[in-house]
């Protein structure tokens, strides 16, 4: 069975950096953004498994990229995960209204960031 | 005109100068006085006639005089009349004061000036307003600074908190993957240091955290979640994890439950959080070999939880400030102990934003009690699990609840003095609950009614998803009807129905969905030959504590219930400790009652801004109140409504 692959849009290097680290020990294959135009485009071009999104985001915040992609018809089968801050109701509102499939706070324990992408990859 | 009216308006003239409390005078071209009133002569501490051809510096100092025939001299001169200038006088009797002039010219009938009349008024005290009104001002302003300037303090902690996080998460995640050995191998030794390492950020992240709590709680911008939960449930799932904390501490930590499920509305998280930092403190401060008590009571409307530990105590000089932010009155040497020090000033506004009380109890060296309360409506208490969780379901999707209980006060009593059997009793209120649920079909949800009965304990409840106020309270008032006629429909003698309702509401707001709060309302009808026992009234009225060692508190104005009194109080007075009261309804001071009471709850009572008043506010409920006394209360609380 081929790799999983998935996005990551984020704009700090470091955390992608950590982040990859932890999805390919898990067998994952990790491709990454660090700015919303170029995530978008990564996004349409590559069809990945799953995006992991970032809010605040250059160039264009994870919310417009979220809705384009969910009112897509092509794309919106892709399952997203997006990142928010801790119980600021608005973000977790906000993630729901664009069609996001789950919302993870930071800073997150990587166990539970890797249970939902299990459970969302299985789905 | 004639001379008896010449007369009479002389003589309303004579009164106007004789009574009015204005100093009036006529004063000649050079400044003799040609008539003054009795006011100005009991000023000046002489008789009116006295003063007739004096000036004004045979009876003031010469520079007052001087200021004041220069007035004089420009009204006269130039004819314009001086109004209501403000000047500061020095009275007779050496009292400083602001006095306000007119002084008007006289004419003859040829146009010529002959003198001028001159009117002057005390305004100290009209001054002394207007300078506290200024002072007022300028306090309210640098109180709005004040609190602008913590408005962006909180501000400013909340955005360098949110700052510290995404570095935070970056350390946690590359230490994690170094710990989980994704990039090599390590050793058993460099694990541990990266497990310290885990810990620590850890240790940091909570302190984060709680910073972000308190500039939420002090920006306002907190919201509770709030549901229906068995706080027993809620207990017992972090029992093991604590249980486990306090063994490698060698501290034996007990759970002491009531028997039944206590059901409250609240923020399950939130006061989770609450439970689990008074345990953590009392573990932390406790010594290897002590013990800790985790205890929840009931009490007449609210539970109260309470953590008692056998640890180094609080000096008090420190539990003053115990609830302050950034207090962290440990001594103790070893990193474990420190913290940011705002974990009890988080667990006090959360109580608080409950409705809760929050105190503590300590001596250096001996122990401390930390307790708080929170509300508790009763009737809740016989819903089940299942009920619970769908009650909580809905009130997540943000359904409004409202709750329409129906309560028989002392019911193994009520029972035996009913004439009606027992089953039947039932039977037929069953069937009025029923009756009633049939026209709670409100338009526009989908929502089901239920309801939930506990005919043992005379308990009834009615719950209502998805209804507006209105319908809630339709549906209560057609309950209370058709109970009355019940009962009025079977009289029974010798026994004395009273049915009374009570109602609490509150806007909550529902998990996913923070901004559209929901609402959430209890309405209790109770019905019972004894009052309604949680309905409270204010009295005013002398109230004697009699605390120990043989001191007497006096206090003038108490809450009256049932089940006890609740006052304001200079002393401090240990929860559970028990002392006696003696008191008198206003309109029947022969007759006192004198009762045993025990401490529920006590908490410091804080005017503005938190500041203390060293006073506390207090609960004390009747212990084995006697009988007559009881009557007396019920019938009083009864009649004042």
């Amino acid at each position: 069975m081929p790799k999983k692959r998935i996005l990551l849009i984020e704009d700090e290097t470091d955390m992608v950096y950590a982040l990859t680290l932890q999805l390919e020990a898990v067998d994952y294959k990790v491709l990454s953004a660090t700015d919303g135009q170029a995530g978008l485009d990564m996004a349409r071009k590559e069809k990945p498994d799953l995006i992991i999104l970032d809010l605040m985001l250059p160039r264009m915040d994870g919310y417009k990229i979220c809705r384009m992609l969910k009112f897509d018809e092509r794309y919106k089968q892709i399952p997203i995960i997006m990142f928010t801050a801790r119980a600021q109701e608005q973000d977790r509102k906000l993630a729901q209204e664009v069609g996001a499939d789950a919302y993870i706070t930071k800073p997150f324990d990587s166990k539970v960031l890797l249970d939902k992408i299990g459970a969302l990859l299985k789905k | 005109m004639g001379f008896q009216e010449l007369k009479d308006n002389y003589q309303l003239l004579r009164e106007l100068m004789d009574f009015i409390p204005d100093v009036i005078y006529f004063k000649d071209k050079k400044g003799r006085f040609v008539m003054v009133n009795q006011a100005h002569a009991r000023g000046l501490g002489v008789k009116p006639e006295a003063l007739v051809g004096k000036t004004d510096f045979d009876l003031f100092s010469k520079n007052r005089a001087i200021k004041m025939a220069q007035d004089d001299a420009r009204v006269m001169d130039t004819g314009k009349p001086i109004i209501d200038k403000v000047e500061r006088a020095t009275r007779p009797d050496g009292v400083d004061n602001y006095v306000s002039t007119t002084k008007i010219p006289r004419y003859d009938n040829k146009g010529g000036v002959i003198g001028l009349i001159g009117i002057t008024r005390d305004i100290t005290r009209r001054m002394q307003f207007e300078r506290l009104r200024k002072d007022k001002l300028s306090i309210e302003k640098k109180l709005e600074a004040l609190e602008e300037l913590s408005a962006m303090k909180s501000e400013f902690i909340s955005t360098v908190s949110h700052e510290l996080r995404t570095p935070l998460a970056v350390i946690k995640g590359l230490v994690t993957v170094v710990f989980n050995e994704v990039v090599g191998q390590i050793n058993n030794k460099q694990k541990e240091v990266l497990q310290k390492t885990l810990d620590n950020a850890e240790r940091l992240k909570k302190i984060i955290d709680d910073l972000l709590d308190i500039s939420r709680i002090e920006r306002n911008t907190l919201k509770l979640h709030y549901s229906l939960v068995d706080i027993i449930d809620l207990m017992k799932d972090s029992e093991v994890f604590f249980m486990k904390l306090a063994e490698e501490k060698h501290i034996c930590l007990k759970y002491v439950y009531p028997p039944e499920p206590v059901n409250v509305f609240i923020d399950a998280d939130r006061i989770r959080q609450v439970i689990s930092n008074l345990i953590s403190n009392a573990i932390k401060f406790t010594m290897d070999g002590g013990s800790i008590k985790v205890e929840v009571k009931i009490l007449e409307a609210k539970v109260r939880i309470g953590v008692i530990d056998t640890g180094i105590g609080i000096s008090k000089a420190d539990l003053a400030s115990i609830f302050n932010k950034f207090t962290q009155v440990s001594k103790l040497p070893g990193a474990e102990n420190k913290g940011v020090g705002l974990g009890l000033s988080i667990s006090k506004k959360l109580v608080e934003r409950h409705k809760g009380e929050i105190w503590v109890e300590s001596k250096a060296g001996v122990g401390s009690r930390f307790y708080f309360t929170l509300r508790r409506f009763y009737t809740l208490d016989m819903l089940g699990k299942s009920v619970r969780n769908k009650v909580s379901r809905l009130m997540k999707d943000g359904v409004s609840m409202h709750f329409v209980s129906l309560l028989i006060l002392n019911c193994s009593e009520f029972r035996k003095r009913m004439k009606i059997g027992s089953k039947s009793l039932f039977k037929d209120l069953h069937a009025i609950l029923d009756s009633v649920l049939q026209n709670a079909k409100y338009a526009g949800t989908d929502k089901q009614a239920m309801s939930v009965i506990n005919p043992k304990a005379g308990k009834f409840s009615i719950i209502l998803p998805g209804a507006s106020n209105r319908q809630a309270a339709n549906i209560s008032s057609l309950l209370k009807y058709k109970i009355k006629q019940y009962f009025s429909s079977n009289k029974v003698e010798d026994v004395f129905i009273t049915i009374g309702s009570l109602s609490y509401s509150q806007r909550v707001f529902s998990h996913d969905d923070g901004f559209s709060p929901s609402r959430f309302s209890i309405k209790e009808i109770y019905i019972g030959s004894e009052m309604r026992r949680f309905k409270r009234m204010s009295f005013k009225t002398n109230i004697k504590l009699f605390l120990p060692a043989e001191k007497v508190e006096l206090s003038e104005s108490v809450d009256v219930s049932e089940g006890g009194i609740c006052l304001v109080i200079r002393h401090l007075l240990k929860t559970d400790s028990q002392l006696r009261v003696s008191f008198a309804f206003p309109e029947n001071k022969e007759f006192i009652i004198t009762a045993k009471v025990r401490v529920a709850w006590i908490r410091k009572f804080e005017i503005l801004f938190g500041e203390d008043a060293d006073k506390y506010k207090v609960g004390l409920e009747f212990v084995d109140l006697e009988n007559k006394y009881k009557k007396v209360i019920c019938r009083r609380l009864m009649n004042k409504s």
